[in-house]
Formats: C-alpha cells, sequence, structure tokens
C-alpha cells in the first residue's frame, strides 16, 4: 500500500495544528517544514496561513521559499493553499498596500465588495463539473477572511455569495487554493481535502 | 448564503470549567477538555472558551490550556477569550490554535493595542466583548474586574464603529444562567446598528434564540451554561430551530450506520 505524504510548508504565519490532525486522521503522512530537502520527499504541498498577506509574503521570502513554490508549480507538483495560503498563490494583493505574490494562479487580492468581512460558514457552489470538488457542491464550510480573489473566470473552480459571488476555490492545473478552512470545517471539510488530495496526488 | 451561527460557550475559572450565574457565582462542571470535545463533536458553529480569571489575576492569556485544546485536534473554529495584554498575546494565540479571539479588559485598557491585534491578525479575527446591563433608562457597561458600571465611552463606540473589530459579543451578565433571562432591549438599544452582534447570556429557549436570529443585527447567539444539562444539546437547538438561517445539525460519529453482516 502506498501513503500519500503531505508536506506543509511552515513558513511562520498561523497554526498548523489543525490542519496536520485533519490530514493525520484522514490517514496521510505529515511533513511539516521550511526545509526544501524535507519538503521534496512529499507528494504534496500545503500553504495554510492566517494574517496579513505583506507580512506572510516576507516571511516566505526570508526563508527562501518564494523562488522554490514557483519552481514546483512549474515542475507540475501538486500544492494547495488554505485562506491566506490560497491569496498567496495569486500574482498580488491590495491588502494595506500592493504586495506581490507567488504568481502561481493570475489574479489579485482585493477587498471584499458589500461586506467589510465574511465570518461564519457559508455554502460553496461548483461553476463548472470540476470532479474532485463535485462531492462538496453545496456544502458549508467555515470562512474568516476580509479580502478575497479576483481574476480571469478560467481559474474560478467554485463560487460562494457575500452577498456578491467571489471564488471561494481557484485552480490552475495542479496548483489549488481553497478560501476557507476545510479543516474547521467538520465533516465536509475533510470530504474536501480527501478528494483534493486523492485527486491531485494520483492524476 | 452566509449562516448566523450557535456558538458554544465554556468557560473556565481556576482550570476548570464552570456554570457561571450573573458573574458572581460558580459550580465546577470538569475538565475544560471534555466540554470543548463535546461541541466539537455535537458540531457546534464556533466554540468560544472564555478564562473568566487571567485578566483579574494580571496572568495574561492560559496558553497552556489552549496547547492543550489544540492538541484535541478540534474541526470546529475556536474563539479565545481571556488575559489578552498586548498584541504578542494576540498572535501567540494564534499561532497556538485559536482562530479568533476577544478582548475584553483591553478595551478598557489600551485601545492602541486594540488597534494593533487588527492590523497584525485582521478585525475578522477580532471580536469584543461588551457585558452590557439596562439601567432604567441606558445602556451600561461593566468593568468586570472592579465590578462597576459606566456608560460605553464613545471612544471605544468608535472604535468598533470604524471597522478595527469585527463584531461584538453582547453578554447580558446580570442574566447569565437564568433560563430565558437575556434581555432582547440590549440589543434594540446598543447603539451602533451596523456592528454585528453576537447574543450571550440567559439564552435557554429556542423561541428566544429566534426572536434574536430574525434580528438583522444579531449574526450569532452563543449559548453557555444551558449545554451542559443534556447530550447532543447543540444538534437538539438547532433542530428546534428549523427554518432559521443557520447550518443543519450535524452528526458525528465513528460507528458505522450499517450494520456489519
Amino acid at each position: 500500500m502506498s501513503y500519500v505524504t503531505v508536506g506543509i510548508v511552515d513558513y511562520g504565519m498561523g497554526n498548523h495544528a489543525s490542519v496536520i490532525h485533519s490530514l493525520r486522521d484522514l490517514g496521510f503522512r505529515v511533513r511539516v517544514s521550511a526545509d526544501t530537502a524535507v519538503l521534496d520527499s512529499t507528494d504534496i504541498l500545503v500553504l495554510p496561513g492566517v494574517g496579513a498577506f505583506p507580512a506572510a509574503m516576507q516571511a516566505l521570502h526570508q526563508r527562501g521559499l518564494v523562488g522554490y513554490l514557483q519552481q514546483q508549480a512549474r515542475e507540475q507538483r501538486p500544492i494547495i493553499g488554505i485562506c491566506l495560503g490560497m491569496q498567496l498563490l495569486t500574482s498580488a494583493s491590495h491588502e494595506f498596500q500592493y504586495t506581490a505574490g507567488l504568481d502561481l494562479i493570475p489574479g489579485e487580492v482585493v477587498a471584499l465588495t458589500g461586506a467589510k468581512w465574511h465570518i461564519g460558514w457559508n455554502t460553496l457552489e461548483c461553476v463548472d463539473s470540476e470532479p474532485l470538488l463535485q462531492a462538496s457542491d453545496g456544502e458549508a464550510f467555515y470562512f474568516n477572511h476580509s479580502f478575497c480573489y479576483q481574476g480571469p473566470s478560467e481559474y474560478q473552480a467554485c463560487i460562494t455569495r457575500h452577498p456578491a459571488s467571489f471564488a471561494s476555490v481557484i485552480r490552475r492545473g495542479k496548483v489549488v487554493g481553497i478560501q476557507f478552512h476545510p479543516e474547521k470545517s467538520q465533516a465536509a471539510g475533510r470530504t474536501l481535502l480527501k478528494n483534493l488530495i486523492l485527486g491531485l496526488t494520483h492524476a | 448564503m452566509l449562516k448566523k451561527r450557535l456558538i458554544g460557550v465554556v468557560t473556565v475559572k481556576n482550570g476548570w470549567a464552570v456554570q457561571s450565574f450573573g458573574y458572581r457565582r460558580y459550580l465546577p462542571l470538569g475538565k475544560p477538555e471534555c466540554l470543548v470535545e463535546n461541541l466539537d463533536r455535537w458540531g457546534a458553529d464556533e466554540i468560544l472558551v472564555q478564562i473568566i480569571d487571567r485578566s483579574e489575576a494580571g496572568l495574561g492569556p492560559d496558553y497552556e490550556l489552549l496547547g492543550r485544546l489544540g492538541a484535541l485536534g478540534l474541526e470546529t473554529p475556536l474563539i479565545y477569550a481571556g488575559g489578552i495584554r498586548t498584541v504578542a498575546d494576540g498572535v501567540k494565540l494564534v499561532q497556538l490554535g485559536a482562530d479568533r479571539i476577544v478582548v475584553d479588559a483591553l478595551l478598557h485598557d489600551d485601545l492602541i493595542s486594540v488597534k494593533g491585534l487588527s492590523e497584525c491578525l485582521g478585525a475578522q479575527a477580532l471580536i469584543a466583548s461588551l457585558p452590557l446591563s439596562w439601567q432604567g433608562k441606558s445602556l451600561e457597561w461593566l468593568d468586570y474586574r472592579s465590578r462597576t458600571s459606566t456608560s460605553i465611552s464613545d471612544e471605544v463606540l468608535g472604535l468598533i464603529q470604524s471597522g478595527v473589530i469585527s463584531e461584538v459579543l453582547l453578554s447580558d451578565w446580570k442574566n447569565e444562567g437564568i433560563p430565558d433571562g437575556f434581555e432582547q432591549k440590549l440589543v434594540e438599544e446598543f447603539p451602533l446598528k451596523d456592528v454585528p452582534i453576537i447574543a450571550f447570556g440567559g439564552l435557554s429557549e429556542h423561541e428566544q434564540m429566534r426572536m434574536l436570529l430574525q434580528s438583522p443585527r444579531v449574526t450569532a447567539v452563543a449559548v453557555g451554561n444551558f449545554l451542559s444539562y443534556r447530550e447532543h444539546a447543540i444538534q437538539r437547538y438547532k433542530e428546534a430551530l428549523t427554518g432559521m438561517p443557520l447550518r443543519l445539525a450535524t452528526y458525528k460519529s465513528t460507528y458505522s450506520l450499517i450494520a456489519d453482516v
């Protein structure tokens, strides 16, 4: 039996405990590191994050992870960004100031329109027949953010409404960004994480 | 559509989960971890852990407890309250597993740090706790450390209104622990009309919760003591609140519903 090993990119922003627990509960092996040699030994990278975009990008730069993550995406390595981690996958953010992102998925991070923030459980709507996410269509997940993705519709896999619609899951090839917290979304989150990780690593 | 929330509250004093009555009388319930684990299993929309003796004693946040809660691998968003003194405290709490934090004493003592927390963690991570009571013709704001009430200062109201804080935890502290005790007038008379409110204190009946949840100002109701009297209390409340914009009751079981044959 082959195990999937998930590498959590540790760049010092936010809390990894819930992500680690969720992944281990699902039967995945987990490594948490900023060391590229350790991350190289894993099958898929997860970029979590809580906090502000500029500080997070600075932390990635300080650890020499920006070029590494860009190279991994070019090599078609699966990468999942969660919440702030999703926003880091984009070209840039306007949070506090204009800050360049990892640019793995074209588009920018802008303030929500029609609301100052988006806190609580809200529904996911798949915009096309994305097989990895189909089982999560219509399920509620936990959101906690005030900025969101704005970019080409071709990269928007799922939307959520608050009240205007915004992209809650974005995808370009094997790079996927999730605006909500699957690790804090109980059964719905577990199902989504499992389907995504198995789907991306076995594709 | 964004759902309204039913938040499970665990109140901690001297390291033990307690039932709290009117901010003055306490009955022990057991280990906080056990109650939090139950709420996680029962599908609460968020869990608030409030440690009520940290600021008063100048002890700072209870990182040890938060570490133990983090080790449970909770799948429910966790809100932490108690003893937050500085921006560094808030950052550390988030690193240890809190998804959001509540400030109370800091609103009396140091508004600059409240702003700093918001800049560092984002307003969505920050909740203002306002223990209120209705005194004749006006709202009074309790400083639980000195047990004195005053009107809410314009400075604090201005800070909340400015968007530094995402929600107000409006506690009916006098009626805390009293069944059906929550005074709706506190919500109606709260002066900031467009600030989302989490109602707490004396919420025991689903009809009372329904009335609150029908208010566009109320984004969540929080229940503490009344979750402790029966199993699966969260699901039962949610079932009784059918028709409200709440997430449906969820059931988590480690056992298959299909018998092995």
